[in-house]
């Protein structure tokens, strides 16, 4: 890895620096024993394209790790049927499940090896960590969130909302709409929408501008319906300038925000495409018809859809 | 074109009509719900295949006026009911998509 991007590195992981181990790791571990042959353990480098592997007694006791530049060592002046016991690496350097993203940080900046395993309470081999494991789970972690994870927590968990789109308190004193998804009926999908349709138009509103708010809507909740397992919520203000959308659940929420808005994605059952939904066009759609957009979402912790609609 | 003239067609057969004198100015076909809310017109035809309820939220979103099924096809009892209560027209079709949609095209461009 270069200097610039171990630096990167070190930067992103200060938010994350009390991340355990345990979740980035890879689990479990491809080990071997000691008595496997050099030979074996090149075969399962090459097809599991890994690079080391720990070296376990009975019970996953550590007993070494044997890497690529072992291998190499073998190569130059050992035979390929020689035990790994021979040619590991004996004094290792491990991890324990508990620790957090910061110790690995500070471990691999002080011996640079590329592999750590890691070992549990009990004292067993549980999982390896590379700098790869941490980066990638950095960039799943990261393709997800749109907001800094504390103050997501506080929009996710608090009734009032401070939009997104324009940083002013939406209030829900002055909501001029709202009502519950009911997820547990697909028959159910489209009538909040219908019902926020004809409150605009008895509001007067312009026929083109109630279209656009009404399909974005029905995308939205045939989303609740279809994807998140848990009731919903829709609420709209019509403001003098525009008209705004909330649509939130409780769900499962998004894996991952920049595919879910991908036109042509979807994780819908084939049940219910069948039905003409899970296009992979809801998203999209509401991106096409609303002047502003912006999604909210971590998984767990359910979806937040904010809409503006200009007037 | 006015919903009577589709009636009076021996390719079509109604099955639940608000007002036979709604007017048809265009139409749409397609099973995708959400590209029919992209891309369907209003005051329209819609030829689908989809017979469950949804289909009505649909429709009466993007304001089309009356949704059409092809022959072999029948619309769940759930959504003639919601039908009637957003004003709905359904009609089925004695032929396939493809004929009715070029019936349907034939009298609309003949206006």
């Amino acid at each position: 890895m270069t200097p610039e991007s171990n630096k990167l590195l070190e930067k992103i992981s200060q938010f994350f620096s009390n991340i355990r181990i345990g979740e980035i790791m890879t689990s479990p571990a491809i080990v071997v024993t000691p008595e496997t042959s050099i030979k074996q353990v090149k075969n399962i480098m090459k097809i599991k394209k890994i690079s080391g592997l720990p070296v376990v007694k009975r019970g996953l006791k550590l007993t070494g790790i044997i890497s690529i530049e072992d291998i190499i060592k073998v190569l130059e002046n050992g035979k390929l049927e020689d035990s790994v016991e021979r040619w590991m690496t004996k004094d290792v350097k491990i991890l324990y499940e508990e620790n957090t993203l910061s110790d690995f940080m500070s471990i691999s900046q002080k011996y640079k090896f590329g592999r750590y395993p890691v070992i549990n309470n009990e004292n067993k081999v549980i999982g390896i960590i590379t700098k790869y494991d941490v980066i990638s789970w950095l960039f799943e972690k990261l393709g997800t969130m749109y907001i800094h994870d504390d103050r997501r927590k506080k929009i996710l968990e608090r009734e009032e909302y401070t939009s997104r789109l324009t940083g002013e308190l939406l209030d829900n004193k002055k909501i001029s709409f709202d009502f519950d998804i009911d997820y547990t009926e697909i028959q159910r999908i489209g009538t909040g929408a219908t019902k926020l349709k004809s409150f605009l138009k008895k509001k007067g509103i312009d026929e083109k501008l109630i279209r656009k708010v009404s399909i974005s809507t029905y995308e939205a909740e045939a989303n609740v319906v279809i994807h998140s397992e848990s009731y919903g919520k829709i609420f709209c203000w019509d403001f003098e300038d525009s008209i705004r959308l909330l649509i939130k659940d409780y769900g499962k929420g998004i894996e991952n925000v920049e595919m879910a808005m991908q036109e042509g994605f979807s994780t819908a059952s084939e049940e219910v495409r069948s039905q003409g939904f899970g296009a992979g066009m809801g998203l999209p759609n509401m991106k096409r018809f609303s002047d502003k957009m912006t999604i909210i979402s971590e998984v767990g912790k359910g979806v937040i859809i904010e809409m503006l609609f200009y007037k | 074109m006015k919903i009577s003239e589709l009636i009076k067609d021996k390719n079509f057969e109604k099955v639940y009509i608000v007002d036979d004198a709604i007017n048809i100015k265009n139409g749409y076909i397609g099973d995708l719900l959400s590209e029919i809310m992209r891309n369907a017109p209003g005051e329209s035809v819609w030829l689908t295949h989809q017979t469950h309820p949804n289909i009505i939220a649909v429709a009466s979103i993007v304001e089309i006026n009356t949704i059409i099924i092809p022959e072999g096809f029948e619309f769940e009892s759930e959504t003639i009911k919601k039908a009637k209560e957003n004003n709905i027209n359904l009609l089925k079709s004695r032929c396939n998509i493809f004929k009715a949609a070029g019936i349907i095209y034939t009298k609309l461009i003949e206006e």
